[in-house]
């Protein structure tokens, strides 16, 4: 028996696709979609029930129980049988063995998602573009070379391309796109996974000119460095980057997005790092106590948690791992939760997979 | 609000080295009122030479009786209502360690009572057979002498927010007469400077044969002079931070690591009869809440054999009754943010396990999840966050430990008497060093080996005068014709 899943899908998406919302229009499709899920997600229902959560408790879509996103690691987050889905977009696995699965039954939902705020905050387009990533075809479960195939697809000029081989970014395909673009008096995007930005960089002398892009070209980056890269301060990255690529740092734009998404969120450019990330009308970030679960006050530290109505199929609430502060317009991204160490001698919980692999 | 009884100047250097280093802020709070000692490379030197030179020299002269007695005088001075330096620790404990003012109280004085004169007695008459084989040379049973000749310099590397964890390494170094220098840790440099600082009030010779410092892991001087120094380094630390100490360690210098444990306990069916399971789980509650959590030897599971009087299942809803009664006398400090998202992490992924029961809400300060069946020890975030695991019996335990041979360390055993050796015996083959009552496993005994290591013996060396020396020397003496 299919779930109602599909009957919700053009819901959503005509939610996606109007102007905007008001506080109650949101409240209103995610606490349906909690409903939704609570009752096709046994996983999920269990969890909410175990904090006494249930659609007749929950009258605010503030106490939606937030699941942690390593839950995607543990636990089958569907609606949809994953057998039924049409894709399933796995997290890169950087923390732990184990991968965290993201089911969608189809990507309408996604893709409008993408579509929508990628126009609203990316620009200008169309543009020559040089993706600095795998293609879709090469890697069918990242998200992210989803992101950038739709991306290049829907806004690349002719004359773009995937820099990225099996030795990893192509520097000799991203001069000559330079170059070309020179020749056609074009400028040119170049988007890619953050440690890709990073390589290219290392390979390259900072004052090559052969690197230097077009005036009006932009760059966007995304995901940070996951261990492939050296890990540069952000404010350095951004430097370095405007420095070799010539472009001003109000056009070095940052996608911060995740698997356990269907939406991303976009800053307007990093001349002061960190930079404040905008989200579309379906998504709504709190920063909360992680005890509580309760909102902390605008301007001060919790963990990020958020509400994307485009998660249709999975859960529309999620904690990250991911410090931020609420600021006017968006959130400030302040790094990762799990960085700091107990400091007693009592083995804990972070030392659990360095000790088990001693 | 600082006392003003406490010296702001933390650390110690011996009087007798004449040095007069420069003092800077404590990295972690510059704007704050404390200092700390800072030597150049010629300093450093000097301190070092005196500590292994005239200043072990005057220490060694002393008998073991008078250090004893010393050491007695400085802990009573600190558990004396009134003394400066306990006001001082008592007023700013709580905001170097995160503890609550009740808690430090007790542990300070838990910890202090073991370093009176008899407890050091005890520990000498176990180790060593008494204090004479440190004085001099004391007979051996089948003939000859022996004399255990402390090693002139003994490093230590301290670890925070169990205060008074330094003192039992200082302690067992002045017993054999060694010089030491230790270095605290950013998370609680008070107590080991305030103990040196009173101890060479009490009798100057020992604090001349001490030094308290800090210095930076990647300091350019300081490890590199140090460490090639000195015979022997305890250091307390993670098993990152330890390793990466075991590389700067010259060849010869006897290393003695103690890492980050796990420790758990043992409940027994027979515990859990009508006038026992609720006296049991407040005991397991207390060696829960007792330093946080933060101790090696804190437990973070509590393994409760079914078939009793009671489930196993209501052992965990008292245990978690007992941590919200007791949350109430000693509240717990605020968990920082990444410490709460540790926290509601692990709710969180035990919420979702099938047959797992997590008791009390995320806003509690403590939490109790219960597992219907045998599950393997993993540590948890602490915070007075725990697990209850229900076991058949007993015998299931070891099968439940194997991924842990190198970091197991105290377990609380609730056991029937004719129970109690088999199953120690049983978890000695696991890697546990310890087991004590339920309710005393954060508190060791006077003497403990810590981490299965002895107190002394690994901070001297043997020295044996042999028989025939002395049957030689028979045939030499003035008497002998």
């Amino acid at each position: 028996m299919t779930p109602t899943t599909p009957s919700l899908i053009p819901d959503v998406l005509a939610f996606v696709q109007q102007p905007g919302t008001d506080d109650a229009g949101f409240a209103a499709m995610a606490l349906r979609l909690f409903a939704h899920q609570f009752q096709h997600n046994a996983a999920f229902a269990r969890y909410c029930r175990s904090r006494g959560k249930t659609p007749a408790t929950v009258q605010r879509w503030q106490d939606i129980p937030a699941v942690p996103v390593n839950a995607f690691k543990d636990l089958v987050l569907s609606c949809t049988p994953p057998d039924q889905c049409e894709r399933v977009f796995t997290t890169s696995g950087t923390t732990r063995e184990v991968k965290g699965q993201h089911f969608h039954p189809d990507l309408q939902v996604w893709n409008a998602s993408m579509r929508r705020h990628f126009a609203d905050c990316v620009g200008p387009l169309p543009m020559r573009m040089v993706v600095l990533f795998p293609t879709e075809a090469d890697l069918p479960n990242s998200s992210l070379a989803h992101y950038l195939q739709l991306a290049l697809q829907d806004h690349g000029l002719p004359g773009s391309i995937h820099a990225f081989g099996a030795q990893g970014v192509d520097v000799a395909a991203v001069r000559r796109a330079i170059d070309e673009a020179r020749a056609a008096a074009q400028p040119l995007a170049l988007l890619g996974a953050t440690y890709s930005l990073v390589h290219l960089l290392d390979q390259c002398p900072a004052d090559d000119p052969g690197l230097r892009l077009p005036e009006g070209s932009w760059v966007l980056d995304t995901g940070g460095f996951k261990g492939r890269s050296r890990e540069v301060p952000m404010d350095a990255f951004y430097a370095q980057l405007s420095h070799t690529l010539g472009v001003p740092r109000a056009r070095c734009l940052n996608m911060y997005g995740m698997t356990e998404l269907s939406s991303q969120f976009y800053d307007a450019g990093n001349e002061r790092c960190p930079s404040v990330k905008r989200a579309p009308h379906w998504v709504r970030t709190r920063a909360v106590d992680p005890l509580t679960g309760q909102s902390v006050p605008d301007g001060q530290a919790g963990i990020l948690v958020h509400t994307d109505l485009a998660n249709h199929n999975s859960v529309t609430t999620l904690m990250t791992e991911d410090v931020g502060v609420i600021m006017p317009g968006g959130f400030e991204l302040h790094g990762r939760a799990a960085g700091s160490q107990a400091k007693g001698c009592s083995l804990a919980v972070e030392d659990f997979v360095q000790a088990a692999r001693a | 609000m600082t006392t003003p009884a406490l010296s702001h100047r933390l650390g110690h250097l011996p009087a007798g080295a004449g040095l007069t280093p420069a003092w800077r802020a404590v990295p972690d709070r510059p704007d704050g009122p404390w200092r700390l000692p800072v030597l150049d490379g010629p300093q450093w030197a000097a301190l070092l030479a005196h500590l292994r030179g005239p200043a072990r020299a005057r220490l060694r002269q002393l008998p073991v009786r008078e250090i004893m007695q010393a050491i007695d005088r400085t802990a009573l001075a600190l558990l004396e209502p009134g003394n400066p330096g306990l006001a001082g620790l008592l007023a700013e404990l709580p905001a170097w360690t995160g503890q609550s003012p009740e808690m430090v109280r007790v542990n300070l004085q838990a910890t202090l009572r073991l370093y009176r004169q008899s407890a050091l007695q005890r520990l000498l008459a176990e180790e060593l057979g008494g204090a004479d084989v440190l004085d001099g040379f004391a007979a051996r049973a089948h003939g000859g002498l022996s004399h255990a000749e402390g090693v002139p310099l003994i490093g230590h590397v301290w670890a925070g927010n169990v205060p008074g964890l330094p003192l039992w390494g200082l302690v067992s170094g002045l017993l054999v007469k060694s010089a030491q220098i230790g270095k605290v840790s950013l998370g609680e440099p008070l107590v080991a400077s305030v103990f040196a600082q009173t101890l060479a009030q009490v009798h100057p010779v020992l604090g001349d044969a001490l030094a308290v410092l800090w210095w930076d892991r990647d300091d350019p001087v300081a490890p590199h002079t140090v460490w090639p120094a000195c015979d022997v380094v305890q250091a307390f630390g993670g098993d990152a931070a330890l390793a990466s100490l075991q590389q700067q360690m010259p060849a010869g210098v006897r290393f003695v690591p103690h890492g980050h444990k796990i420790s758990f306990g043992a409940i027994g069916r027979e515990a859990l009869g009508p006038n026992r399971i609720q006296r049991v789980a407040r005991l397991a509650a207390e060696d829960v809440v007792r330093h946080e959590q933060q101790g090696c030897y804190s437990p973070q599971c509590w393994f409760v054999e079914e078939g009793g009087a009671a489930p196993a299942q209501e052992f965990a809803e008292r245990l978690a009754a007992a941590l919200a009664q007791l949350a109430t006398r000693y509240p717990r400090p605020a968990p920082d943010l990444a410490s709460a998202h540790r926290i509601a992490q692990w709710r969180s992924q035990l919420q979702w396990q099938d047959g797992v029961q997590v008791i009390g809400q995320a806003e509690d300060p403590w939490a109790v999840a219960f597992h219907a069946q045998p599950t393997a020890l993993t540590p948890g975030p602490l915070h007075r966050c725990v697990q209850v695991v229900a076991l058949p019996d007993l015998s299931a335990l070891a099968a439940q430990l194997t991924a842990w041979p190198r970091h197991l360390q105290s377990v609380g055993l609730a056991l029937a008497p004719e129970r109690l050796q088999p199953l120690a015996l049983a978890l000695a083959a696991c890697g546990v060093t310890r087991l004590s009552a339920v309710g005393q496993m954060p508190l060791p005994a006077p003497g403990w080996h810590n981490d299965g290591r002895p107190n002394l013996i690994d901070l001297v060396q043997w020295v044996d005068l042999e028989a025939s020396a002395e049957q030689l020397a028979e045939g030499l003496s003035r008497y002998e014709v």
